[in-house]
Order: C-alpha cells, then sequence, then structure tokens
C-alpha cells in the first residue's frame, strides 16, 4: 500500500463497497461525510430545519435500505440527493395538503403574511446578522424555481455542476448558464452585504 | 466599432460565468482568464462580489447536527434485520418446495440418519428427527396412495420440484450471504 492509499480517505465507491458487505461503520463515514450538506439543502427546500434533520435521517436510513438498488456507475451522492430530495417534496405536498393560512388581514384590509419567528426551526437561525439572514432568506424564495434548485444544490448541497447536470439531467451548459443567470439576481439584491 | 463592443461584452459573460463556476477564485483560473480579470474592471468586481456571496452562502449552512447520525445509527439495525428476514423468504419457501417434493417422491430421512449427528445435541434432534420423521411417513404413505391414482408425470414433476427447490435454495443463500453476512459482530 503506498503512502497516498493510506492517507487518503476511502471514496464513496469503496464506502459503499464496505457497506453492501454489512459493514455499518463505513456507511455511518457516508453519513458524517453529506448529513450537514443533506440537512442545508432540505432545509431551505422545506424552510424547516428541525423537519430537515428529520428528512435526512429518513433519506439516509432509506439509502441503506436500498443500498443494493445503487448502481455504482452513477455518483452515490447524486443518488442520495435525488433520494433526499423526492422526500422533501412529498412533505411539501403534504403540508399543501394540510396548510394552514399564515396571512391575515390588517387595519386597511390588506393581507399581510404573518411572520412564525421559531429560531429553532429557522434554516438560517445560526446566523448571527439577522438583517442579513432576512435578505438571504427572502432573495432565495423569491428566485425563479429553476434558479432557487440550482442555487440549493450548488451551495448548499455543495455539488458540482457535473453532479447537479447529472441530478437534473440538464447539459453541464445550461447548468452553469443558469446558475452564471442566479448569481447575478443574488449579486445584485444582496449588494449591500457584499 | 459596435461588433468590437459586442465582442468584448461576450469576452466578458464567459469570464464572468467562469468566475461564477469557480466561485470567484481568480488564482484557480487559467492564466488568459486572469489576464482578463486584471484589466477589465467589470469581471474584477464580479470577482469580488463572488467571493463575498460564496462566503454568507457558506456560512448560512447550519452547523453539523450529531442527532442525525445517531438517529441513523439506531435505525440501521432493525432495517438489517427486516432485510434478513426479507432476504430469507426465499429460502424458507424453497425449502418447503423441495421437502414437499421429497415427500412425494419417497418421504424424508428416519430417525437413524439422524441420530449420527454429535451426541450432546442427539437428543434434541432425535426428538426433532422423529417428529419429522412420523409426519414424512405419514406424508409418504399419503403420498404414495396417492401415487397409485396419480399420473407418474405428476410424481415426476414433483421430483423435478423438488430439485428445483434445491437450486433456489442455492442461489438464495448466496444471495443470503451478500445482504447479511455473518459477522463477527453480530
Amino acid at each position: 500500500m503506498t503512502v497516498t492509499e493510506k492517507t487518503l480517505p476511502p471514496t464513496d465507491e469503496r464506502l459503499v463497497e464496505l457497506a453492501l458487505d454489512g459493514d455499518e461503520e463505513a456507511f455511518c463515514t457516508l453519513v458524517r461525510r453529506y448529513q450537514r450538506r443533506l440537512t442545508a439543502f432540505l432545509s431551505q427546500l422545506v424552510g424547516d430545519l428541525e423537519l430537515a434533520r428529520e428528512l435526512s435521517q429518513e433519506a439516509f436510513v432509506r439509502a441503506w435500505s436500498a443500498l443494493e438498488r445503487f448502481d455504482p456507475r452513477y455518483r452515490f451522492s447524486t443518488w442520495l440527493f435525488r433520494i433526499a430530495h423526492n422526500l422533501g417534496i412529498d412533505q411539501l405536498r403534504r403540508r399543501r395538503l394540510q396548510t394552514v393560512s399564515l396571512y391575515r388581514t390588517d387595519q386597511d384590509g390588506e393581507e399581510v403574511e404573518v411572520v412564525v419567528a421559531d429560531i429553532d426551526k429557522d434554516p438560517l437561525g445560526h446566523l448571527e446578522n439577522r438583517e442579513l439572514a432576512s435578505e438571504l432568506r427572502q432573495v432565495i424564495d423569491e428566485l425563479r424555481p429553476e434558479y432557487r434548485e440550482l442555487v440549493l444544490l450548488r451551495h448548499f448541497a455543495g455539488l458540482s455542476y457535473q453532479e447537479i447536470a447529472d441530478f437534473k439531467e440538464m447539459p453541464l451548459g445550461t447548468v452553469k448558464n443558469k446558475l452564471f443567470r442566479a448569481h447575478s439576481v443574488l449579486r445584485k439584491a444582496l449588494a449591500a452585504f457584499l | 466599432m459596435g461588433e468590437r463592443r459586442h465582442e468584448v461584452a461576450m469576452d466578458c459573460q464567459t469570464i464572468q460565468e467562469i468566475l461564477t463556476e469557480h466561485r470567484g477564485e481568480v488564482d484557480r483560473l487559467e492564466p488568459a482568464v486572469r489576464q482578463h480579470v486584471e484589466v477589465c474592471p467589470g469581471c474584477r468586481e464580479v470577482a469580488a462580489a463572488e467571493l463575498a456571496l460564496v462566503r454568507i452562502l457558506s456560512e448560512a449552512i447550519p452547523p453539523a447536527d450529531l442527532t442525525v447520525e445517531q438517529g441513523v445509527r439506531s435505525a440501521l439495525r432493525p432495517v438489517r434485520v427486516r432485510r434478513r428476514i426479507v432476504a430469507l423468504l426465499p429460502v424458507a419457501a424453497s425449502l418447503l418446495v423441495a421437502l414437499l417434493g421429497a415427500v412425494m417422491v419417497g418421504g424424508v430421512p428416519g430417525a437413524g440418519m439422524v441420530a449420527l449427528l454429535p451426541m450432546w445435541s442427539a437428543q434434541g434432534w432425535m426428538a426433532l428427527a422423529s417428529g419429522a420423521s412420523d409426519w414424512g411417513t405419514a406424508l409418504a404413505t399419503g403420498a404414495r396412495a396417492a401415487g397409485a391414482v396419480i399420473d407418474p408425470a405428476v410424481l415426476a414433476g414433483a421430483a423435478l420440484l423438488s430439485l428445483l427447490g434445491l437450486v433456489v435454495v442455492g442461489i438464495a443463500a448466496l444471495r443470503w450471504r451478500r445482504v447479511s453476512p455473518w459477522r463477527a459482530d453480530d
């Protein structure tokens, strides 16, 4: 074994192989590797940090249960984030069915949004600069859905452009172009903080 | 002149796309791109803004939470047990088919054969084998009686089924090994 082989952390592919042979610790290494990014991605997707943690856990358990069906020709990260994405979308659909209005009518008869402040559930609750957190939340929410998803995949899930292209089944050039446009919007909206 | 301006603008867009992809880190770019950024105020501004934007976005990622890993850890074992049971189902079904086939063509091995098992477990095995043997004898007698009226082709089919069952047991056992190997820590 060379020095490089000794010092390099095992690849996702190797860890998946070990996990398939029943090595739970190898799978837990994958959990540690991806849990922060997965939770960050889901928290932005569903807008609730606590729920995102539950969904992350569920995504990992589903990945473990379905590991035999994982096709090693694809990246583990792409597969894992697809499981998580589907869970998040299902959750949003369910919530839409059970939703209650977060709008009330003010004294002028105008509809205004009711802001529910719960720091434990706020995906940006850890940011000390509350003004930045509020602005960032707003600008991400207001991004066009196709841009928003790519920004979440790039910056919260931490996927590379190629991984995003695989995930979205989209040409790499389109990913580059859309992320460039999304960033232009973000730069403009957050100019005061840059 | 207009064409030249258009070309420069196109270049800037390409450069800015590259800057976005590389998180505004000019040092990591190719020399030609770096040179452009050095002399182009617009692209330099974008590079600086990209660096700051990526920093903000990275700070927006919540800190790691150990409860996720703990939750996953506690869920792995039940899933594994469930997978074992699911993996065992074809083995059990195949054994049943093999047993039925064996019964139809002549019965299961008698108690005498199983008595050769180690002495310390002989009594238990004997009791088990005796019970199985009684059932086997009863079923085999029934099968032989039925054989008098059943087409020999059906009996041959039963024998084939028995053989097929054993093959499936072998395949399922190999799969079982893959899904859930016997490990020292189990």
